[in-house]
This record gives structure tokens, C-alpha cells and sequence, in this order.
């Protein structure tokens, strides 16, 4: 009882936050929206008994990534008449929304094939992970760190300066 | 507790992404909303990792991750550099692509 009333506060977190962020005009909010939406995903995280993916999130998403993008909202510091007008944004969203729930129903219904019991009898600590990392993932991982590096230099090469004599976009 | 509820957060939280590619301009909103998709995707991993009782699906959760950190790297530079060149955060400006009309 007590799990499924921690789920349904943090399904609200993550639920709320998200919409939050697709409604919101000024990106400042949206990144708010964001953050309150990944902190409740680490909490479902937690609830699965994933620990080290809980704090992987926390450390990943909530301290790099949002602090990142607010940092960049701050730095671009666009004004209200920079920001895109888009007058019929609530109209756009509620057919989208209908668009889109075709997708939502199938994917659930496809979901619910897999196997739903929760076993919950391991916690995935950072030593189990470490163990599948370093022993049957190498590879991947290998080629995670290779793409880490590239879109490292990838951005560093988009955000020189002198790279505007190219109009990339008119 | 099942993990039928978790399949319809990971369901729900896909779809607000994938709206809010569809129906925004803004390209911060996009780049969230991208963000988003991506995020559901790490939850229904680690659900599997608990349904199936193995931390395979874990470390693949953990590889999402690491690739939703350059997306956001790549994405930001994007956004600034767009930024530099049109002075605004709509999406609609970006037309050095588009196919003139017949």
C-alpha cells in the first residue's frame, strides 16, 4: 500500500512536470517543468529497487543535463519577442494530443505482453552493475565512451564562432 | 503492486514528448521533449530490469543515460549557434532545406 501511494506521487511529479514543460511559454519554466519530472523519475527509480539508476539520475540528469540547459536558456537570454509566437499553441496541442493517442494505446497494449510481475527480490546495486558492465557490456560501453568523446568535440566545433560565415540556416 | 502501472507511465510519459515535438516551435521545448522520450525509454528499462529479475536490462538503462548526456551537448550547441545566426528560438526559421515550391 505504502509503494503504491509513493508510485502515485511520483507518477504525479513526472506527470505534472512534464506537461508542465510542453505547455509552458518561457523555456525557463519548461526547464523547471523538466527538472520536477526527472527528480520524480529518480524516485521511481528508487521504487524499483534500482539504486545505483536512481542516483545515476539524480547526478546525470537532474545535476548535468537541466542545470545545463538552464545555463544555456540564461546565456541565449532571449526576450519575449525572440521567442517563437505561436498563437494557436493550446489548439496544436490538444490535436496532437489526439494524434498522438493512437501511439499511447498501442504502445501500453503491447507493453502489457511482457511479463508484469514485480520480483523485486534483487537490488541493482553499483556492484552488480559493475559486474554486467565490465563483464558481458564491454563493448557497448566502449562505444558509449567513443560517443561521448565525439559529441564532445561534435559540440565544441558547433559552438565556435567563427563557424557563422557558413549560413547553416537562413 | 504490478508493473502494469509503470508500462502506462512509460505509455504516457512517450506520448507528452512525442506531442510536444509535434505541436512546439520552441527549439528548447523541442530538445526537452526529446529528452523526455528518451527518459520513458530508461524507465521501461529498469522496469524490465525488475519483471525479468536481471541487471542486463539495468545496464542498458544506464548506456540511455550516457547517450541522453551528448544528445543535450550536441543539442545546446545546436540551439546556440541557430541562435547566433537568427536571433530567435523558433523552429519554423530553419528553412535552408526546404524544397522550394514547384
Amino acid at each position: 500500500m505504502l509503494e503504491l501511494s509513493l508510485f502515485f506521487i511520483l507518477a504525479l511529479f513526472t506527470l505534472g512536470g512534464s506537461i508542465t514543460m510542453v505547455v509552458s511559454f518561457q523555456p525557463l519554466f519548461s526547464a523547471f517543468g523538466f527538472l520536477i519530472a526527472m527528480l520524480g523519475l529518480a524516485g521511481l527509480f528508487a521504487l524499483l529497487n534500482n539504486q545505483f539508476l536512481a542516483l545515476a539520475q539524480i547526478m546525470v540528469s537532474v545535476g548535468a543535463v537541466v542545470i545545463l540547459s538552464m545555463l544555456t536558456i540564461m546565456t541565449v537570454n532571449a526576450q519575449v519577442q525572440n521567442l517563437p509566437k505561436e498563437p494557436h499553441k493550446f489548439i496544436w496541442l490538444i490535436l496532437s494530443s489526439f494524434l498522438v493517442a493512437p501511439i499511447t494505446v498501442l504502445i501500453y497494449t503491447q507493453l502489457n505482453t511482457l511479463p508484469a510481475t514485480l520480483k523485486g527480490a534483487e537490488t541493482i546495486t553499483a556492484k552488480v552493475i559493475g559486474n554486467a558492465l565490465f563483464t558481458d557490456w564491454v563493448f557497448p560501453f566502449e562505444i558509449v565512451s567513443i560517443l561521448l568523446l565525439t559529441a564532445m568535440v561534435g559540440a565544441i566545433v558547433i559552438g565556435r564562432k567563427h563557424l557563422l560565415d557558413t549560413k547553416a540556416c537562413s | 503492486m504490478s508493473a502494469h502501472l509503470f508500462f502506462l507511465l512509460v505509455a504516457l510519459l512517450f506520448s507528452i514528448g512525442l506531442v510536444g515535438v509535434i505541436s512546439r516551435r520552441n527549439l528548447f521545448v523541442v530538445y526537452m521533449s526529446v529528452e523526455l522520450m528518451l527518459s520513458a525509454i530508461t524507465l521501461l528499462f529498469a522496469t524490465l530490469s525488475q519483471t525479468l529479475n536481471s541487471a542486463n536490462a539495468s545496464v542498458m538503462s544506464l548506456l540511455t543515460i550516457a547517450i541522453i548526456a551528448a544528445e543535450a551537448a550536441l543539442f545546446l550547441a545546436m540551439i546556440i549557434h541557430l541562435y547566433r545566426i537568427n536571433r530567435t528560438l523558433d523552429s519554423e526559421q530553419c528553412t535552408s532545406l526546404k524544397q522550394e515550391a514547384l
